[in-house]
């Protein structure tokens, strides 16, 4: 085995924007930081006028080592 | 390396990867591995699919992953001897970097381990009688019981035999060293629920029941409790079980787990998951199935929850001998303070040490005659207090990002500097349970926790911040998890808020009611406007 390659994970933030509105990210990263600069410019990504975001944490990350690691979001509900 | 076992299942395709390596070689297999290879050849030569099968000599990876090792060591039902602490000690002292640590399953954990020092571990364990094998992996782990078994008061049987006999029957035992998940045992026959019952895959707590004009002492068992990231409480099964009927019933269980648990996906596969789906009943009829007929539930003896703390020096069932109940803070000591224990043991006990699931530790036969002595020894005044402080002595902590992988936050030292700054700051005379998690998963057992901590880390404008998700209202008095409240609590602010939360809790409470029935009392909203007002801007 030797030297050990940093290990990516999978990570799961959440941004808390304006009017309680709640969006959470997930992204690949090998560390805390590079995981909320990506999630950063995902949320960037994701909408046209730069979003207001009140708070980003990340609340839960899982090693990408095993297939088929990732995370339920639950979002709306249809009536 | 012994004979591989047929399973049925070994056909099924669609099993989980991990199903295939403990098919290619079982768990048990790695320690011979680890005595003959690895501990002589170094990190290097570990093969990489044996990484995952360490878990069953009882050791983990720990972070970052640069080659040292966590170990779990089994205590079964929390009491071990002098002599065996010391070896513990000893070991911490040569490999682990002077750290013992006291675990929710009363087991000892150890870090920084490297492969080249397990073999002796190993042998160093094994001439203690004591084992760190099957600690972790898809077996059964640590069997957890009543510290107090055989001098408790509050029991109504001596478990110590039974414990003894399911240690025996389990361990290293080829039938049931792959199971689908890991699978946890608790064995109590105190009548305040010392085992929490109901967070155990398989768990034995105290009943009685009438049968042919003679009322026997046994066993009423539940199954499928976890906490992790989808918590569930255990179903009690429509069965009385005598104690020598135990290893028996375990024996069915455990099969039924192993035969019909779930090995397609890993996350779906803890024996919750079966006894959500089966059900009670039918549970009950597939055990009876394997094990014969089981007579029907008796009368419950189980009274409430004393939370697993025994503080104080108090009789036992055994005239003119006394326990002391001491407070670790957060179940960290060094080898030194082991050492101390074991001594303290020896000259005013028989010897004999409990762990307890609340990362505390006990003394046992202490004689009257040398309780004022016990009372006056300098750990006992300055360290491992009889009664602490209520929030250091009701404070539980998991590892952290100290040790651990999956952990977001550093909890172990924080928890400990939060509970000294809450009972500097706050006056409460009666208990407040505070457990700290630094991840979704619950090794700090934060469900059950009156005020439960689970971290994050939020982005500010000085970068990155820990912060603490807050849930209350957990027990197992009447057993439920706490709940989520809207607020996440970065660290510069958490004693203060929770020492103001705490304060409105002081003023509201009727008398003598904890945290967890005050909330119930109250409500969440009620609970969620406290939050609310606190963080308000000034």
């Amino acid at each position: 085995m030797g030297e050990e390659k940093a290990e990516s994970y999978l990570y799961k933030l959440e941004a808390v924007l304006e009017k309680g509105r709640l969006l959470t990210v997930v992204v690949i990263a090998q560390t805390d930081e590079r995981a909320f600069s990506s999630a950063e410019n995902n949320l960037l990504r994701h909408t046209i006028a730069p979003p207001h975001i009140k708070e980003l944490s990340l609340v839960e990350k899982k090693p990408l080592g095993r297939q088929g690691v990732g995370y339920v979001v639950e979002t709306s509900t249809f009536a | 390396m012994a004979e591989r076992k047929q399973w049925k299942w070994a056909a099924d395709p669609s099993l989980n990867k991990m199903e295939f390596t403990k098919l290619e070689k079982d768990g048990l297999d790695v320690i011979e591995a680890i005595v003959n290879i690895y501990s002589k050849e170094g990190f290097a030569s570990i093969e990489s699919s044996d990484m995952d099968r360490f878990k069953w000599a009882g050791v983990y990876q720990q972070r970052p992953k640069d080659g040292h090792f966590m170990m779990r060591v089994r205590i079964p039902g929390g009491i071990l001897n002098s002599e065996q602490a010391r070896v513990l000690a000893n070991i911490a002292e040569d490999y682990g970097r002077d750290l013992v640590d006291v675990t929710t399953r009363q087991a000892v954990q150890f870090h920084w381990l490297t492969v080249e020092s397990l073999a002796d571990i190993f042998d160093r364990l094994a001439s203690a009688g004591l084992s760190s094998f099957e600690a972790c992996g898809d077996c059964p782990r640590q069997i957890m019981g009543n510290p107090l078994a055989g001098i408790d008061p509050h029991e109504v049987l001596d478990t110590r035999p039974i414990v003894a006999e399911l240690e025996k029957f389990f361990l290293l035992n080829r039938d049931f060293s792959n199971l689908p998940r890991k699978y946890k045992i608790s064995v109590s026959a105190n009548i305040h629920n010392a085992a929490h019952a109901q967070i155990n895959d398989l768990a034995f707590t105290p009943a009685k029941k009438a049968m042919a004009g003679e009322e026997v002492i046994g066993f009423h068992v539940w199954v499928g409790g976890g906490l992790s990231a989808k918590p569930y409480l255990a179903k009690q099964l429509d069965v009385f079980v005598r104690p020598e009927e135990v290893v028996k019933v375990a024996a069915g269980v455990t099969t039924l787990f192993r035969d019909f648990g779930y090995r397609q996906k890993r996350t779906h596969a803890r024996l919750k998951f079966l006894v959500a789906d089966w059900g009670p009943e039918k549970f009950k009829e597939q055990l009876m199935e394997l094990v014969g007929e089981l007579e029907p539930g008796g009368i419950d003896l189980t009274s409430g929850w004393n939370g697993g703390y025994f503080y104080g020096i108090h009789e036992q069932r055994q005239a003119g001998l006394y326990y002391a109940g001491l407070s670790v803070p957060v179940g960290r000591m060094n080898a030194g303070e082991l050492n101390e224990l074991a001594r303290l043991a020896d000259e005013y006990g028989d010897g004999t040490i409990g762990t307890c699931n609340t990362q505390n530790v006990l003394i046992r036969n202490i004689p009257e005659a040398k309780v004022a002595a016990f009372r006056n020894e300098p750990m006992i005044v300055k360290r491992f207090k009889l009664q602490p402080n209520t929030f250091v002595g009701y404070a539980v902590s998991c590892t952290g990002t100290e040790y651990c992988n999956l952990a977001i936050v550093e909890t172990k030292e924080r928890m400990r500097s939060l509970a000294h700054y809450l009972d500097d700051t706050v006056v409460l005379e009666t208990p407040l349970r505070i457990h700290m998690i630094g991840c979704p998963n619950s090794c700090g057992q934060r469900q059950i926790a009156d005020i439960g901590l689970q971290g994050a880390l939020v982005k500010t404008s000085n970068g990155m911040v820990e912060a603490f998700d807050i849930y209350v209202g957990g027990t197992l008095e009447e057993p439920q998890f706490n709940r989520k409240l809207n607020a996440r609590i970065t660290v510069d602010r958490l004693g203060p808020f929770l020492a103001q939360l705490i304060t409105l809790y002081k003023a509201d409470r009727q008398e003598g009611e904890p945290y967890w029935r005050y909330v119930e009392r109250v409500g969440l909203s009620h609970i969620q406007a406290q939050v609310d007002a606190i963080l308000q801007p000034a």
